[in-house]
């Protein structure tokens, strides 16, 4: 039979960042920005000229399919590659903000309901970028996603993976705009978008980090063993899950491959990708790790 | 059509948790069994229209399209399998 534990209480264990909570509400406030004025959006911008994705970072970088295409041709795809990235961040951010809106206010998570307010607002805001280039510009890429309730009923269980989730997908996204908003050969608009998503997205990835380790040091010594290997399990399928949303085959299709879906499964495998994986999600990898959330890597991933 | 369900199966048993001693059927519950979750599926989607070459329209879909093999077969790829007929 399983000995199961009490962990530290909720309360407590979100006490224990207060100071952390503090400060990240506070530099929300100093940085508020109105999205409808932070950026003038120009009348038409061309795909085949200016770069909007940093050529290395495409999901073709690296691959026979990129070497095949023309410099006009790596333009486009760049700037394919970058309406995904936004679009993926869209739906990403649609489903953060569902369960952030759904946990404001509650009784045990009520200490953080000020930082939440923050961070719905701001991921709001990024959306308002990214929605506004994609629709005037490019297009939406549609998400794979199925709306299929299978969480299982525990919300502790729930809450751990929705921060974790959110975590993941938040810091590999970040990976994309702290390259990109460096990135001197991106038209101005690209490094903007990219820039502003990530100076808000630092504080949301020190408070996921928190809230993360918190709801883990109050619930996780009360799961067994078979609760804690689900666990793991959903981890290495968000990883899975976040990383394919790069490889798109519409975004082919858009480029005029003849096969898109096979464009995607060559970039999936393709040594160079997994290596660019491998690089990105580190620091990832390290923090579930190192808390003992996540033992096997998702081999397929990386 | 038949090489694409093998796929299919291929694919499901690859990733699949706690599958039954027997393996897998094509009539076992995936997602109500636990076998597989919601954060697959879009990795499914992409399988699936690999090899039908042609896109799904997800904003349609619950969880009652992905309930079996058979279910998956009929609904995305056309086939119908044992457990479907």
């Amino acid at each position: 039979m399983t000995t199961r534990h009490p962990g530290t209480p909720l309360r407590d264990a979100v006490a224990a960042f207060s100071g952390t909570l503090g400060r990240l509400t506070d530099q929300s406030r100093e940085k508020y920005q109105n999205p409808y004025t932070a950026l003038t959006w120009p009348d038409s911008v061309n795909p085949e000229a200016d770069w909007f994705f940093s050529p290395e970072l495409t999901s073709l970088h690296g691959t026979g399919h990129e070497a095949a295409l023309d410099d006009r041709q790596r333009h486009r795809l760049a700037f394919h590659e970058a309406a995904n990235f936004f679009s993926l961040n869209i739906h990403g951010e649609k489903s953060l903000m569902e369960g952030l809106a759904s946990r404001l206010y509650r009784s045990d998570l009520m200490e953080i309901s000020d930082y939440l307010h923050h961070f719905l607002d701001e991921e709001n805001k990024h959306s308002v970028y990214f929605g506004g280039f994609c629709r005037r510009y490019a297009r939406l890429y549609r998400s794979r996603h199925v709306s299929v309730a299978d969480g299982g009923g525990d919300r502790a269980v729930a809450d751990f993976l929705f921060f974790a989730k959110a975590l993941l997908f938040e810091e590999h996204a970040d990976r994309y705009n702290i390259v990109q908003g460096r990135d001197e050969r991106l038209h101005g608009l690209a490094r903007f978008i990219n820039q502003a998503h990530h100076a808000d997205e630092s504080r949301h990835l020190a408070f996921n980090r928190a809230i993360v380790k918190a709801l883990w040091q109050a619930h996780s010594p009360a799961w067994d063993a078979g609760q804690r290997a689900d666990i793991a399990a959903r981890i290495g399928q968000f990883f899975a899950m976040t990383w394919r949303e790069y490889y798109n085959p519409d975004v082919y299709a858009d480029c005029g491959f003849a096969d898109p879906w096979q464009v995607a499964e060559d970039a999936w495998g393709h040594p160079a990708q997994r290596a660019r994986r491998r690089d990105f999600s580190a620091k990832c990898l390290r923090f579930f790790q190192s808390n003992d959330m996540l033992e096997e890597l998702p081999a397929d991933v990386f | 059509m038949s090489s694409e369900v093998d796929e299919l199966r291929a694919w499901i048993t690859s990733r699949a948790r706690d599958l039954p001693p027997g393996g897998l059927t094509d009539d076992l519950p995936l997602l109500a069994g636990r076998h597989l979750t919601s954060l697959q599926i879009p990795e499914l989607i992409l399988l699936l229209e690999r090899l039908r070459r042609s896109p799904i329209d997800v904003e349609r879909l619950g969880a009652g399209d992905f309930q079996d093999v058979a279910t998956i077969a009929a609904r995305f790829l056309g086939a119908d399998t044992d457990a479907a007929r």
